[in-house]
């Protein structure tokens, strides 16, 4: 493995910090020496681990307050041009739903699983501009992370979570690292953007990545019937611009879909019915937060700012229903 | 205990032989000998099994039949999705009432329609197909009005749609008949004004064994192939012999050996039934 570095044993990646010469330099170790976490336990002894973990995750998530630090942040009020943080969820699938016209629409059912909020950093720390929240959604088990990672977590006091992204917030929506976020921060007749790493389809050719026509299957055509066919002008430029659409890996992209209507709230299961079609597998986990588009922002709705708080706001009903829906215990309508 | 017993019963049977010696007429000896000659005990017989009326559950309750659209579709979908999707299918069976139905029966279906007069709209039909899984399930009715064929494809959790009624209750030996497009329009034509055939809740549902006689071909599809695997046609009216062979070719006889295709619902049936009866009932 080290046969160019004939001098020094195997201690080159503490050494190659002082030493500098060039020919040191090869000397760098690739392979760490990594151990799984059940590597040199009993079955027994995994067992155990593995409960355990399991066990203080639960609770964790269950505590409505971090156990660390006991007082929540101060709240402030709603004023123009402030914005909330949004929610981390997996999409389950999707289903009909039918408007009190008889219209049917799609929806997409969205499950916000386990979703805490992990870090706040000020402007300062992050880019001079906003304040952002970092927040995990979907627990996941703390034996295939990083240990940089299991100490952002530990310092938050939350299990480790499958995906963590950040939010921009403005300073009057800051929340304390700990706190549980829920499916009822946003209600129905509220528009969102979703975004999410779209299904990756591979490489792929031209016409099913940017839909050009290809050539005709008949008529002479001599190999040639998906191909891009001409890539640019010709002698002036004498050159191929950059961006040409050509074959390539297509999908496992973040797509963001603009603007969706909640239609329905289930705040016994946590779970969104978010208009239309959104990007990701099922059980995919995505990143969900107030609209971008101006025409669908809603101040007419007044939603939970800086979010739902299951102790001060108390009971919801268990489905908060849009005013358009059908709701199916309604009798069935007669349109007149 | 036994033995004892034994030796009672002959010291018994010996004093009442003695006691009355003009009663040892044939018939006496008869069951006398029939008693003395097992050695062994006799064999216990359990008493007969309760027969249980459960007059809590009404009839129709207690009919077996789980509606297709409940058993989920073999799918990477997490279960939990298909138990809120059935919360919602529950409630909205609460307050339309649909009945049990196969291919084959004959449905009328009352929708409100904004287009039409009154606003109510009623269509009958033979039922020609059910597809769809959860809230999106489907059927579609068939009939011919006016030398008209009309197929009208309905949602059977849509909120239009206001009564559901069973005219015939009857199944045919397909689950899908599309094949009828290409059959005579005689079997195709149910009447509007058909009264409902009635119909006990205890006994099983009839299959229709009808053959249905075909226009001539082309069809819109080729039924003859086995991979639509149609009973209810004759094809010795419509096809020769030889192209009944032919049709064979795209046969695909290892379908049946293919384990990876294999779907077992029996399990996932029952538990699916005894949840939907339970939620109905409350």
């Amino acid at each position: 493995m080290h046969s160019k570095c004939t001098n020094w044993p195997c201690d080159c990646v503490n050494l190659l910090v002082i030493y500098h010469p060039a020919h040191v330099v090869s000397c760098i170790r690739t392979v760490k020496t990594t151990t799984w976490f059940d590597e040199h336990l009993t079955e027994d002894n995994q067992e155990y681990m593995r409960k355990s973990m399991a066990q203080e995750y639960r609770r964790q998530t269950v505590d409505k307050l971090n156990p660390l630090k006991d007082e929540p942040w101060q709240r402030h009020d709603w004023t123009q041009g402030s914005r909330r943080v949004g929610l981390v969820a997996v999409k389950l699938g999707m289903a009909p739903v039918w408007t009190k016209a008889g219209e049917r629409h799609v929806v997409t059912m969205l499950q916000v699983q386990d979703c805490h909020v992990i870090r706040h950093l000020s402007k300062e720390e992050y880019n001079g501009h906003t304040a952002v929240l970092v927040v995990g959604g979907k627990n996941v088990s703390p034996f295939h992370r990083s240990e940089e990672q299991m100490e952002m977590f530990r310092n938050a006091g939350v299990p480790p979570k499958h995906k963590v992204t950040t939010f921009k917030v403005s300073d009057n929506a800051v929340i304390k690292p700990g706190t549980p976020l829920y499916a009822a921060h946003f209600r129905p007749g509220q528009y969102v953007d979703v975004t999410a790493k779209s299904i990756g389809k591979g490489f792929q050719g031209v016409m099913k990545r940017y839909g050009f026509k290809g050539q005709p299957a008949t008529h002479g055509q001599t190999k040639t019937h998906r191909r891009p066919g001409a890539s640019g002008p010709g002698g002036d430029p004498a050159k191929v611009f950059k961006g040409k659409k050509m074959p390539g890996m297509m999908g496992n992209i973040f797509v963001t879909a603009y603007g969706l209507k909640i239609w329905r709230v289930n705040t016994k299961y946590n779970v969104l019915y978010v208009n239309g079609s959104v990007p990701g597998h099922r059980n995919c986990v995505l990143k969900i937060r107030d609209t971008v588009l101006p025409t669908r922002s809603s101040t007419l709705l007044s939603p939970p700012f800086p979010t739902y708080f299951t102790e001060e706001e108390g009971d919801l009903d268990e489905d908060l229903y849009d005013d358009n829906l059908f709701i199916h215990t309604d009798p069935s309508l007669t349109l007149t | 205990m036994a033995a004892c017993a034994k030796g009672l019963d002959k010291c018994m049977f010996s004093l009442r032989l003695l006691r009355s010696p003009r009663l040892q007429n044939e018939r006496f000896l008869s069951t006398s000998l029939g008693r003395l000659a097992p050695k062994e005990p006799s064999k216990f017989t359990p008493p007969p099994k309760p027969v249980v009326i459960d007059k809590t559950q009404t009839v129709a309750a207690q009919r077996k039949f789980l509606s297709p659209e409940f058993i989920p579709p073999r799918q990477r979908t997490d279960p939990f999705k298909f138990v809120i999707e059935r919360k919602d299918m529950i409630r909205r069976r609460k307050v339309l009432d649909i009945p049990e139905f196969y291919a084959g029966s004959i449905l009328a279906v009352t929708m409100a329609d904004p287009n039409a007069s009154g606003k109510i709209n009623r269509f009958v039909g033979i039922c020609i197909q059910r597809g769809g899984k959860g809230l999106g399930a489907t059927f579609v009715l068939r009939n011919i009005i006016d030398n008209q064929g009309v197929e009208i494809c309905y949602e059977l959790y849509s909120p239009r749609i206001q009564k559901i009624d069973v005219l015939k209750l009857e199944r045919r030996l397909d689950d899908n008949l599309m094949y009828l497009r290409d059959a005579l329009t005689e079997y195709s034509t149910v009447d509007p004004d058909m009264n409902p055939v009635p119909f006990s809740l205890t006994e099983e549902v009839p299959v229709n064994k009808m053959k249905v006689r075909m226009r001539p071909k082309p069809w819109s599809k080729r039924w003859e192939r086995p991979k639509y695997n149609v009973q209810g046609i004759r094809f010795d009216l419509a096809l020769t012999p030889e192209k009944m062979e032919h049709a064979q070719k795209w046969a695909q006889p290892w379908r049946e050996y293919d384990m990876l295709k294999e779907y077992d619902t029996a399990q996932l049936e029952e538990q699916i039934l005894s949840e939907v009866q339970q939620a109905m009932s409350k």
